[in-house]
């Protein structure tokens, strides 16, 4: 008894040591920075710009100023998310289910590699396809004249696509690679089409990977600067850019806390809901499965 | 080498550069440029020969935070070549981006480029270094136009030295845009109109705010609430018909994607020379006239590498070749000798007199003031 | 549905063939194209800013990945004994730290180090005993990065570690202890090579993540600089092709590991499946 007892102790110290270092930097690099952005967003802007003690909310009733931001970006993140969705699940379909084993590999790496390169030098290279000597030059030779589509919401939509692609095959494909296929061949031997099978086998067998793949881009999504820094010539904002403007060009500090404030609030909000309706989903996906 | 050899080069390698279709890089090899300059260099009194020997106090780099477009690559080579120490270019859209930055600490800059309104603020914020000036013998006071040194001296103290001036106004792709407009209303009516979708602005308030203000005829600096409302409305009913809001506009017009585009004087230097149907226009409103200066901020990491930059590129051979790349008027008479006559009789870079006259330099308050700020960032959040 | 993959993979690698093949042009900028010239590669090398940017984020990436696997396989293993107010207190600051926009991340951080450097820094100056030569100054560079990247990845590192451990055998575990074996021995012997290659794919994510990151090490790197950065300067500044032969070298050279990796991983199969 005394013994076990020693243990227990001895185990709650290593446990304690186990968990020191991550405690450590949580508190000191995101609990500290959220508050020291609280704490500011309720100050006023700095006669020079920066920060200025104060206690105020005015930052926060001028939120509005910044609506279009925000609008965009709950458009524009949920799009592109279900745009990466549409043209991920068939690739990751292919690989998880149609793909010869000695190819496979292969192909997933594949998959993996643009990751390697520059995300900033992949999507500039998008400027010359969307610019006008590129795509637009090649649709006036049949014909299209005055097709613009670099700075537009179509070019970011693009970007976002290409640069989150892969982030959106994986997870899919690792559910899908563990379908069972005898579940396929059973649905198909007793007589359902292959839609009829694919939306009551497989479907539901990879939702766990769908609603990963979509947690993932979405999060990256709302918090994008680049891709409408670059693709969007500054007509295409996002929160992001907003943020980026406040620190650094207009230097409104308090208000570009409680702009950022707001955006981790939206965030907290927008993932607890989702996770909700996702693991009831699944639960009642679970079920028509049986 | 005497002047004269040295101005008849210069001469030649105008009329090359004016005339012929070759790349720079071509031109530098074919007419070997790259080694003229260093010959050019070595052969100058004093000065850089002795640097080399000092070498070693310099250290190895400096950082440079400066404008799109705004120096001869080939130069940085040569200093390198020179004394061994490399430049590192950073390139800024806005006074407001590079005072964001130095004031938010550790920009790791040597050297700065900042405009003549913006000095003051610098020097309240205590952010630049009071200059040596015995470290920058280049810098002869006497030879520059005084309208265009007096804004880098503050109290009495020297804490910029003059880069170059220059106007901003707008080019104009006339194969495009064939209404030959000459004023700010016309921009922005051209903006709405035919040119939708086409027009480019600076993302910096001074001129895109500026140059709305000029649309109802304000003056180009105003803080007035009342005025600014007016422009803000302006740039909101505008920004759909925008092609883009960026201070790096010079590829986006020589592709084609944009007509026309706020530009400051080199630009449009640079724009036309290559292609002769940019056209740059000064509103007859008016507008701005600045000068640029360079700068050491407060605890730059390499200030001797920094002052030997500065010098450098003050000094008159140096300048010229800048001066022939970037297209800003100097205000150094020294430099202005070395130059070919056409280039100081260029209208782009010499407006005549009544385009001028109505120019306004850019004012102090016009960086602090924060609704100028606000209105650009709702502008572009809009 | 081959048809259809092949089309992605085209979408995939036209931009990256468009990059390489412009690391080849002879001209300056990207608009006037001529073919060939391997001449960029030795400038991108000789060039000492980018050879330092680039040195820069292969530390920052490295660091990053080992504290964050370290940290966060720890802080996984001692989770599961861990119940009641501190596991919610605990899972929240995960869920939190991966959720938060890296961009709120970034900005955040910087404001605080800011203003905790600007206190402490004075203090510092003071306290310092003098014996030990001038007081060091706090300032954001690398270290800050490092230490901004490894919050995100040392939480994302958590969440992997933690799944593997839920889907793993308990009862060997149980037999080795059942068996007297020291904790020590039980875990090297059998908990580690369990969760290994859980704990093998959060070190790769995690230096994957810290290299490519810009918009992080764009508020708290101060006066260094990292690759994303630098590319993103030339970027504003017109990008020469020195930039894309950049990052035709990276590209080559995950290429060549990711190859690498695979032949000996194909080869241990062979080898272990008989």
């Amino acid at each position: 008894m005394a013994k076990a007892e020693q243990s227990g102790g001895q185990r709650s110290v290593v446990t304690t040591m186990l968990l020191l270092p991550t405690t450590l930097w949580f508190l000191l690099l995101l609990v500290l920075p959220l508050i020291v952005i609280l704490v500011f967003s309720v100050g006023e802007r700095g006669p020079a710009g920066g920060y200025q003690p104060a206690f105020t909310l005015d930052q926060y009733a001028n939120l509005p100023a910044r609506l279009k931001a925000f609008t965009n970006t709950l458009t524009l993140a949920p799009l592109g998310t279900i745009l990466c969705l549409l043209f991920a699940y068939p690739l990751a379909y292919f690989l998880g289910v149609r793909a010869s084993a000695r190819a496979k590999p292969l192909l997933l790496a594949l998959v993996v590699v643009p990751f390697w390169t520059s995300f900033l030098i992949r999507t500039y290279a998008w400027i010359f396809i969307l610019g006008g000597r590129g795509i637009p030059a090649l649709l006036a030779q049949f014909g299209l004249d005055d097709v613009r589509l670099i700075n537009t919401p179509f070019a970011v939509l693009v970007g976002i696509v290409y640069g989150y692609l892969p982030l959106m095959v994986f997870p899919i494909y690792v559910s899908l690679e563990k379908l069972d296929k005898r579940l396929l061949e059973a649905s198909a031997d007793l007589g359902a089409s292959p839609l009829r099978s694919f939306l009551q086998v497989t479907l539901p067998m990879s939702l766990p990977g769908i609603v990963t793949g979509c947690l993932l881009v979405f999060i990256l999504l709302m918090g994008e600067y680049l891709i409408p820094a670059i693709l969007g010539g500054g007509k295409v904002f996002f929160v992001g850019n907003a943020l980026v403007d406040l620190f650094l060009q207009s230097r409104n500090w308090p208000f570009g806390s409680a702009v950022a404030m707001a955006l981790v609030v939206i965030m907290l909000l927008a993932v607890t809901a989702y996770l909700y309706f996702a693991s009831r989903g699944r639960r009642r996906a679970d079920v028509s499965v049986i | 080498m005497s002047t004269i050899d040295r101005k008849t080069f210069m001469k030649l390698l105008w009329r090359h550069r004016k005339t012929g279709s070759l790349s720079r890089r071509d031109f530098i090899g074919l007419t070997g440029l790259g080694t003229a300059s260093v010959v050019l260099a070595a052969n100058m009194p004093g000065l850089l020969a002795s640097r080399r020997v000092h070498a070693a106090e310099l250290g190895d780099r400096v950082v440079l935070a400066t404008w799109p477009n705004y120096h001869d690559p080939q130069n940085f080579e040569t200093f390198a070549e020179l004394t061994g120490v490399s430049s590192q270019v950073n390139v800024f859209g806005s006074n407001e981006e590079m005072l964001a930055k130095l004031q938010a600490g550790g920009s790791g800059w040597d050297v700065f480029v900042p405009t003549n309104y913006t000095i003051t603020t610098y020097v309240e914020l205590d952010l630049i270094e009071p200059l040596d000036l015995s470290k920058l013998p280049n810098f002869v006071p006497s030879a520059y136009d005084p309208r265009f040194t007096e804004p880098g001296t503050v109290n009495g103290t020297v804490y910029a030295v003059p880069k170059n001036w220059g106007t901003t106004g707008y080019v104009v792709n006339s194969a495009k845009v064939t209404d030959n407009p000459t004023t700010w209303k016309a921009f922005w009516d051209l903006t709405m109109g035919p040119a939708s979708g086409r027009t480019m602005v600076h993302d910096y308030q001074l001129t895109t705010i500026g140059n709305a203000l000029k649309y109802f005829g304000y003056s180009f600096n105003s803080v007035d609430p009342k005025e600014l409302a007016d422009a803000e409305e302006l740039l909101l009913k505008a920004k759909p018909h925008l092609f883009a809001i960026n201070s790096d506009y010079q590829p986006s017009m020589r592709s084609g994607d944009a007509w026309m585009s706020m530009c400051w004087t080199g630009d449009g230097s640079q724009l036309h020379r290559d292609m002769p149907e940019m056209v740059y226009v000064l509103g007859r409103e008016g507008g701005e006239i600045w000068s640029d200066f360079y700068a050491i901020p407060k605890g730059a990491e390499h200030p001797e590498a920094a002052y030997a930059l500065i010098d450098y590129l003050l000094d008159p051979e140096v300048n010229a070749r800048e001066v022939m790349a970037h297209g800003y008027p100097s205000a150094d008479s020294r430099t202005n000798d070395l130059l070919p006559k056409e280039m100081l009789n260029d209208p782009i870079m010499y407006p005549a007199a009544e385009l001028l006259d109505p120019l306004e330099f850019g004012a102090a308050s016009t960086l602090t003031d924060p609704l100028r700020a606000e209105i650009l960032a709702r502008f572009k959040a809009a | 549905m081959r048809v259809y993959a092949a089309v992605i993979y085209v979408f995939l690698y036209g931009p990256i063939a468009l990059i390489v093949l412009f690391s080849f042009n002879a001209g300056r900028h990207a608009s006037d194209f001529s073919c060939c010239s391997a001449s960029w590669y030795g400038r991108a090398f000789g060039n000492p800013f980018m050879m330092e940017a680039l040195v820069n984020s292969l530390i920052i990436a490295l660091c990053t990945a080992v504290l964050a696997t370290l940290m966060g396989t720890m802080a996984a293993l001692a989770l599961q004994r861990v119940r009641g107010v501190l596991r919610l207190l605990f899972d929240a600051l995960t869920y939190t730290a991966i959720i938060i926009p890296g961009i709120v991340i970034g900005i955040a951080t910087l404001v605080a180090l800011v203003t905790v450097f600007d206190a402490v820094n004075p203090l510092l100056a003071v306290a310092w005993p003098p014996s030990l030569g001038a007081a060091p100054r706090l300032r954001l560079g690398t270290g800050t990065v490092i230490a901004a990247h490894t919050l995100f990845t040392m939480a994302l590192v958590i969440v992997i570690v933690r799944t593997r451990i839920q889907d793993m055998d308990r009862s060997l575990i149980e037999a080795s202890s059942d068996l007297y074996a020291p904790p020590m021995r039980t875990f090297f012997q059998i908990t580690l090579p369990q969760i290994f290659p859980a704990v093998m794919s959060g070190f790769l994510l995690s230096f994957t993540f810290s290299f490519d990151d810009f918009v992080i090490a764009f508020f708290v790197a101060g006066a260094d600089t990292t690759l994303p950065i630098y590319v993103f300067s030339s970027i504003r500044r017109g990008v020469t092709p020195e930039i894309n032969a950049i990052a035709s070298v990276v590209l080559a050279v995950s290429l060549t590991l990711l190859f690498v990796a695979q032949a000996l991983q194909s080869r241990r199969r062979r080898y272990q499946s008989p």
